[in-house]
């Protein structure tokens, strides 16, 4: 790993960064304005470039500025904190298998989410990011316990991230069934989806992103470290305890709050980081940052790929992740074996 | 074991062997009683399945299914009723009276069904298809198709079921009867009626647009409207849509079939979008009770749909 933080620090690398960073604004940019272009109604490109300078309350300028709009944001914050979350989580883990969906904490979250539908009717949705933060972090913690006694290898995680994914899952089911008239919208959810996202949902979501990547960014030189391996840390005099804590808070922050909004959406977390590795290298300062940029573009061209599976209806872009997901997912075990 | 105990034992497992001869021949004596009666074969989503005599102890597991048996005047021991007896709709639960309830629709317990000891159980072919087996082992179980069939299916289902309670007769008065007060009844609606009408299911979660195919939307557009949905490309019975595509059906007419309660209606009417629909623009927006107009699905049921349509649209 020093072999290539060196290779990478060569004097063009600026001016790598800088048109990477170019590049990938430019396909967000443009990813965003054929989401905004997509749907039931015929909304022309000149309508949107127009509805940014001039709203005149017609009907293609509202389509695009209160509806399709705050659909691509919330897509766009839903792939950056997802990713971030999972290179986070591989960093300290040190476990390329490491991501919200598979440490147990989408579906704690998940399982709070539904659990506050059953029993707090009256939880407005800006307090229901709190149920899903407290789902996160025992989802989080479990599998953390279960995975680390003896010593934590890729294997292990996985196998209790699944037994607790499912156990969580199995409870989230129960509390459907039983309750079939409460959480009658909740299934829909529960695969994963960003349509019907208003200003409110960005309103509710925003503050959590912004705390949640900017946190990032100041603990990243220390996840950097950290990534290194724990006796690197603690020989450059790091706190790997303090460190730990304040990434783990993060990481519920950034996947709670998404899910919260979106519901469990698999594999940005754990794809998105390993892309950004490949391009960027294992220098989390540029890792963090990246994998938001390139967690936004994948979550924003997934939506517009899940209104295409069935149109005119509506399929939860959980669908698309898991599709484009679950082969990278077996590439990496079939990697690592060759690697051991 | 000593001779107090042994005596004991002789005493109890004498008792046993009478007790279970009595309940034996109680059996023997019904089914007997059954046999007189001649055996009808009525055929269902599932197969066909021979019916004796008239059954009694009926269990249903789809509120369609109550309002048939209502109709016929006929309550049931059991009735699916998600575990909440307000479900009932008011006419139907005056009729029946006291019932058991066997748990959700969606997962009714076969223990509770059992303990009744039905000799007719109706389920639903969407959501009980895979409980058919074990549901026949209790007793005769007819599958009909409640949940996803239209107003004239639903009509065809009641004709399966009175024959199966061996009440042909009483059901075509019924049906006569209905047809009546349904004429009637639409003999209000003038014949240019032409307006594009969109009945929906709103929750705090979602709304889910009811076609041309599902129960309401067919009663509906049998008055003589038609259904706004159909315009976007979207056919399927139910629909969960977005506001977006609500504003682009552009109804004329919209019915709200909800439980009480806040919906995700109060959210879009914040949205300056809202204003655009034809229906809120001519102040053609009702709100009615989700259990007598998506739940029930029944003659009683659809005499009440077509009577508050009236009245709200031309009185």
């Amino acid at each position: 790993m020093n072999v290539l933080l060196k290779k990478n620090n060569t004097k063009k690398r600026p001016i790598f960064l800088g048109l990477l960073f170019i590049i990938g604004i430019s396909i967000l940019t443009v990813g965003i304005m054929l989401s905004m272009s997509i749907g039931i109604a015929d909304v022309h490109f000149s309508h949107i470039v127009e509805s940014f300078f001039i709203n005149d309350l017609s009907k293609e300028h509202l389509f695009v500025q209160t509806i399709r709009l705050p659909r691509a944001i919330i897509a766009c914050l839903i792939g950056g904190n997802l990713a971030v979350a999972g290179a986070i989580m591989q960093a300290i883990t040190r476990n390329p298998l490491a991501s919200p969906q598979i440490f147990g904490i989408n579906a704690g979250a998940s399982f709070f989410v539904v659990l506050s539908a059953v029993f707090f009717t009256a939880a407005s949705p800006s307090s229901v990011v709190y149920f899903a933060f407290l789902g996160a972090t025992i989802g989080g913690v479990l599998v953390y316990y279960l995975g680390s006694s003896g010593g934590m290898t890729p294997v292990k995680l996985a196998l209790a991230g699944i037994t607790i994914h499912f156990f969580l899952s199995a409870l989230t089911e129960g509390l459907i069934i039983f309750n079939e008239h409460t959480t009658e919208g909740v299934l829909f959810w529960l695969a994963g989806a960003v349509d019907s996202k208003s200003w409110q949902d960005v309103k509710i979501i925003l503050p959590w992103s912004l705390l949640g990547l900017l946190g990032s960014l100041i603990l990243a030189k220390s996840i950097s470290v950290l990534s290194l391996g724990e006796n690197v840390a603690r020989g450059l005099g790091q706190n790997i305890g303090l460190i730990r804590l304040f990434s783990g808070i993060l990481v519920v922050i950034l996947a709670g709050a998404s899910v919260s909004i979106a519901g469990p959406i698999g594999f940005v977390g754990l794809i998105v980081p390993h892309i950004t590795r490949y391009i960027v290298g294992v220098d989390y300062r540029l890792v963090l940052p990246f994998s938001a940029l390139f967690g936004a573009i994948l979550l924003v061209y997934a939506d517009i790929i899940a209104r295409f599976i069935a149109f005119p209806y509506e399929s939860p872009v959980g669908i698309v992740t898991a599709i484009l997901g679950a082969p990278f997912f077996f590439y990496l075990i079939k990697r690592r074996k060759k690697l051991s | 074991m000593n001779r107090k105990s042994s005596l004991w034992f002789v005493v109890i497992a004498i008792l046993a062997l009478i007790l279970s001869a009595c309940g034996s021949t109680d059996n023997n004596s019904d089914e007997s009683s059954e046999e007189s009666g001649d055996e009808r074969i009525i055929s269902h989503e599932m197969g066909e399945t021979p019916i004796s005599g008239s059954p009694e102890r009926i269990v249903v597991l789809e509120f369609s299914f109550v309002d048939a048996l209502a109709s016929l005047g006929i309550t049931p021991v059991g009735i699916a009723d998600d575990d909440d007896s307000e479900r009932i709709i008011g006419p139907i639960a005056e009729q029946i009276g006291e019932y058991t309830s066997v748990g959700t629709r969606k997962e009714p317990s076969v223990e509770i069904i059992s303990s009744l000891q039905p000799d007719l159980i109706i389920a639903d072919i969407n959501r009980h298809k895979d409980v058919y087996e074990k549901l026949s082992e209790i007793a005769p179980t007819i599958v009909l198709s409640s949940l996803s069939s239209n107003y004239e299916e639903n009509v065809d289902s009641f004709s399966v079921i009175a024959e199966a309670l061996g009440e042909t007769e009483k059901a075509e008065q019924r049906l006569a009867q209905h047809e009546d007060t349904m004429s009637e009844l639409k003999s209000n609606v003038p014949e240019n009626e032409s307006r594009t009408i969109l009945p929906a299911v709103v929750t705090d979660t979602g709304f889910h647009a009811h076609s041309s195919t599902s129960y309401t939307g067919s009663l509906l557009e049998s008055l003589g409207f038609e259904n706004a949905i159909q315009g976007t490309g979207i056919e399927d019975a139910t629909n969960k849509i977005d506001l977006e595509t609500l504003v682009e059906s552009n109804p004329d007419i919209m019915f709200f079939m909800t439980s009480g309660g806040e919906t995700i209606v109060s959210e879009w009417q914040q949205n300056p979008l809202w204003e655009e629909i034809s229906a809120v623009q001519n102040g053609h927006v009702y709100e009615v009770d989700q259990n007598e107009w998506s739940r029930f699905r029944g003659l009683i049921a659809a005499e009440l749909i077509v009577e508050q349509t009236i009245n709200h649209l031309y009185k």
